[in-house]
């Protein structure tokens, strides 16, 4: 906890010397127009105005404004249009300029609701972006948590601080997660290991649901998830922001710090985040040991070495204790059935705590990138980037002798990853991208356990190159490209008969992927974008050589090492309708298939073991297909209202054996009514809303896959206040949520709390961010 | 072009970095690992004890548990011990002790069909019984079963526990077996 205080203040001390600029001739004359981001239209009546000079111009009626006798020197401009997201930039104005503001007209809509990539206008990926505003006010949240407000996206849940993201009903080792561009490596595999990233860190989180992910490592078979950072603002004058968000329940503490300053030597920007939650309350009851430590932190370097020579080097470490519920822990089928019977689960302590105890998890991540951008021609740039990454997972179990203390599970995962990629403008229409990459892995159980380890140690090196090809005829934009890899695994098993030896095994894989996509607006009302791709992903160690017992299923699993990749083909349709003046809707439609789709069986079977007979799953493959589709509608009646619903299902079937795919997430529909009031005592951009989600209950399941059946559909009720209020040289935001408004008891299917005990019950959680 | 050749030496060098080959792992000492419970039955007052064995060396997986067992007498009493071995380590580590010393967080429970009973005769600092000693009495002849269930971190105060009722105990499982008896 301590160390990310140390690496702040050093950071700050050694970067936050202030620069003045000094008084000269004051004759600079600053002219620009406002536009709208979106439509380019002209916004009259917007404000231009000079923080430090506490000036400023209203633009005319076609946008343009004008400031004259300034002295040169550093400015913060903000501009502001009512019903947009006001802008704040720095600028350096040593003589006359001129510049355009472009403001996002919908700025509100699309954060909350979210909008295509950032990369929207050059690409036909089919992708959703929640932008930092939202992230903020959230940022108590685990990264799935938030994800979910995308339709299309659910959490799969251990108990309360453990979520990992599900696309269109497939996650872990299908799902790839980009943390700054580089493919978050670590313990994937399991359903209970959360991807160890912090929200905060990355400004904009997008999912990627189409097929064309390409130019990404790691596997896209189920749709791709990027926590980008932005780029360091290149103001010479220090910004910064802090957040703190309490919530009630769980009495939960977010606190977040963000510096920056641009200037000549070096860009930098330092983050941090610290987060003590304790145990949640479901409606009842304390749920015993479901507390979170956490404390992560970020530091972000950007220099341009030469006029065509930009770097970036990126290091953040990610730390985290996780405390599971108590009474989930239970070590066989008769534990489980009676822990199952129960209202309230074994081990409810009458007492809110914040201490941890095993079962847990402590986690590590360490992310090192360095970046270099070289441009030796306008059209022409290469990028180099280098991606090392260590993973230290260790899991506590409640043991006999004092051994709890002693982690039950132990990895260590080093990855490194190298990437070279050219981007070439072959014409004002068409780009072509290419690339090749190296990535090795070594994954190692460190044997201070005393517990035979679940999956194997492991080195695996990958090799691959891809290329894209973009262009636009006229109104049709489209793309295709195609993408090879080259797997080798290297696996040092120990053996499950006496005496225990080490027994090697090697296999290769070849994974090929294809993509082409499409967007073509057919006016200005309607536009539809298509994919449709082909993957081929590896099965990871898990899937082949996983053996032991496996508490997150209950019996004992067994790894395949005969089992052979998987092959998806995808095909994702999106349209966006507009019908004026104001109703949008955005209607989603996939359909996978994929060959020899690996999942776990559940075999006759069940074995004697001293601690009770267990059921055995094995890791099998059968052609299996999904489809769904995610709606998006929202309609303003009056400027100041909006309604927002969302809807998404999907279905997921095993063709060979005529029966559900497990863990697939139940239909859900998401409706807002929001309000926004006009601006009342300096307060801005004031914002109220109700919101309500009702999950249903997911019925393609049938009773011999589970332990018992999926809990009955939810409808929970929340309710957010916002509001700004503008400081002379910053900005103070503050935020109330309220969640689950009515306090329901409910479990839901995705959250393997679920046989033990409900979800947590009403919160109330306040925020405050402080710009500058 | 010579950050270009530097930061292509910094790749290259990473690369060799790569290489490097691993080592076998280390098999890790399984302490905590139980392979065998051993439940000993001397008939009161003397004659010749019966031994119920399930041993499983090689853990969850691999090879199936070998499981013995020996007839019982009718209408006899029993004075009843287990023991817990891991046999898997050399030499032979006895999991009894930490059992018995860690008394208040554990308890055995035994189900018995046939008539025949189990009761506990020892106790933890608290006056809990644990089970590690019991008295087994045998009813008529026939054969039954007979369920031993270890459970750690049970609620020993919940009711019907401290009687050797398993329903509200909790806790986790750390032995669960079952033996054919024989009565004749």
């Amino acid at each position: 906890m301590l160390l990310y205080n140390r690496y702040f203040f050093l950071v700050f001390f050694i970067f936050a010397f202030p620069v003045f600029s000094e008084a000269q001739t004051c004759s600079v004359v600053f002219t620009g127009r406002v536009t709208d981001e979106s439509t380019g239209v002209a916004l009259p009546f917007a404000t231009v105005y000079l923080e430090n000079k506490k000036t400023g111009a209203v633009t005319d009626s076609a946008g343009f404004f004008r400031i004259e006798t300034l002295c040169p020197g550093n400015y913060w401009v903000k501009v502001s249009h009512i019903g947009c997201e006001p802008k704040r930039i720095q600028l350096f104005l040593d003589k006359d300029k001129q510049v355009v503001f472009s403001l996002n007209h919908f700025s509100e809509f699309l954060n909350e609701v979210v909008v295509h990539g950032k990369n929207g206008d050059n690409t036909t990926q089919i992708s959703s972006t929640i932008a930092n505003n939202e992230i903020q006010k959230k940022s108590n949240e685990n990264l799935a948590n938030i994800l979910e407000s995308i339709q299309g996206v659910s959490s799969l849940r251990n108990g309360i601080g453990i979520s990992k993201p599900v696309i269109h009903g497939l996650y872990g080792n299908r799902v790839t997660i980009l943390n700054n561009g580089i493919a978050q490596s670590g313990q994937q595999w399991g359903n209970d290991h959360a991807p160890e990233i912090d929200p905060y860190i990355a400004d904009y989180l997008s999912v990627i649901k189409g097929t064309s992910a390409l130019q990404y490592s790691g596997s896209s078979l189920g749709g791709v998830v990027l926590a980008d950072t932005r780029n360091i603002d290149n103001g010479p004058m220090l910004k910064g922001n802090v957040n703190y968000i309490f919530q009630s329940n769980g009495r939960g503490n977010t606190l977040n710090t963000q510096l920056e300053r641009g200037g000549k030597w070096v860009f930098w920007r330092v983050t941090g985040t610290l987060k003590l939650f304790g145990d949640a309350k479901a409606p009842g009851y304390f749920l015993a040991n479901t507390g979170k430590k956490e404390a992560n932190m970020a530091v972000q370097l950007e220099k341009k070495l030469a006029q065509k020579l930009n770097t970036e080097l990126y290091y953040s470490l990610f730390e985290t204790e996780i405390g599971i519920l108590r009474g989930s822990h239970i070590s066989n089928l008769t534990d489980l059935e009676e822990a199952m019977s129960r209202d309230v689960p074994f081990f409810t302590k009458p007492n809110f705590s914040y201490q941890i105890e095993p079962p847990s998890q402590k986690v590590t991540h360490h992310l090192l990138k360095m970046k270099a951008k070289y441009q030796p021609r306008e059209k022409t740039f290469f990028d180099f980037t280098y991606g090392g990454q260590i993973n230290n997972r260790r899991e506590y179990d409640v043991r006999r002798s004092g051994r709890s203390d002693i982690p039950a599970l132990s990895l260590k995962q080093a990855s490194h990853f190298l990437q070279a990629s050219l981007y070439q403008n072959i014409s004002a229409n068409a780009t072509f991208k290419a690339g090749v990459s190296g990535n090795y892995t070594d994954n190692t159980n460190v044997p201070e356990t005393g517990i035979l380890p679940l999956i194997p140690d492991y080195q695996s090196a990958q090799a691959a190159g891809y290329a894209i090809y973009q262009n636009k005829a006229g109104k049709l934009f489209y793309e295709f490209g195609g993408r090879y890899g080259f797997d080798k695994i290297n696996v040092w098993a120990i053996s499950q008969t006496l005496p225990r030896k080490v027994e090697k095994h090697q296999h290769t894989f070849n994974d090929i992927s294809f993509s082409a996509g499409s967007r073509y607006p057919f006016s200005d009302l309607i536009s539809m974008n298509a994919n449709i791709g082909y993957t081929s992903r590896s099965p990871e160690i898990n899937e082949l050589y996983s053996f032991g017992l496996h508490q997150g299923v209950s019996g004992i699993e067994e790894g395949d090492p005969n089992l052979s990749a998987e092959k998806s083909v995808k095909i994702v349709v999106n349209t966006d309708w507009k019908i004026p003046p104001k109703v949008n809707f955005q209607v989603l439609g996939y359909y996978q298939h994929i060959k020899d789709f690996i999942y776990l069986q559940s075999q006759q079977e069940f074995r004697l073991t001293l601690r009770g007979a267990f059921p055995v799953y094995i890791y099998h493959q059968a052609d299996s297909r999904i489809y769904g589709a995610d709606l998006l509608f929202s309609y303003e009646p009056y400027y100041r209202l909006r309604l927002t619903a969302k809807y998404a299902f999907v279905n997921g079937w095993n063709l060979d054996e005529s029966i559900p795919l497990v863990n697939i997430p139940a239909p859900n529909l998401f409706g807002t009514l929001a309000f926004f009031p006009r601006d009342f005592m300096n307060l801005k951009n004031s914002e109220i809303s109700l919101s309500g989600k009702y999950v249903f209950k997911q019925k393609n399941l049938h009773t011999e896959q589970d332990f018992l059946p999926p809990p009955e559909g939810y409808f929970l009720l929340s309710a957010e206040a916002s509001a700004k209020k503008e400081l002379s040289k910053s900005m103070l935001k503050f935020s109330v949520f309220l969640n689950n408004l009515l306090n329901v008891s409910y479990r839901d299917y995705l959250n393997r709390m679920r046989y033990f005990a409900d979800e947590p019950g009403i919160s109330i959680n306040f925020g405050v961010n402080y710009s500058f | 072009m010579k950050t270009i050749r530097f930061l292509f030496i910094l790749l290259a060098g990473a690369l060799a970095f790569l290489s490097c080959e691993k080592g076998d792992p280390e098999i890790p000492n399984e302490g905590e690992l139980i392979t065998t419970v051993k439940y000993t039955l001397k008939p009161q007052p003397d004659g010749n004890s019966v031994v119920f064995l399930f041993r499983d060396l090689d853990g969850d997986g691999g090879n199936p548990p070998v499981i013995t067992t020996g007839p019982l007498k009718p209408e006899t009493i029993y004075s009843g011990t287990l023991e817990l071995l891991n046999e898997a380590e050399m030499p032979v580590e006895d999991i009894t002790e930490e059992v018995e010393n860690e008394g208040n967080e554990h308890q055995f429970f035994f189900t018995s069909t046939n008539n025949i009973s189990v009761k506990y005769d020892d106790s933890d600092l608290n006056g809990k019984p644990v089970g590690l000693k019991t008295i087994l009495t045998t009813g008529i002849a026939g054969t039954g079963k007979i369920k031993i269930i270890l459970r750690h971190l049970p609620d020993k105060n919940a009711s019907g526990v401290a009687n050797g009722v398993i329903t509200n105990a909790g806790g986790e499982t750390d032995i669960e077996i079952e033996f054919n008896v024989v009565v004749q």
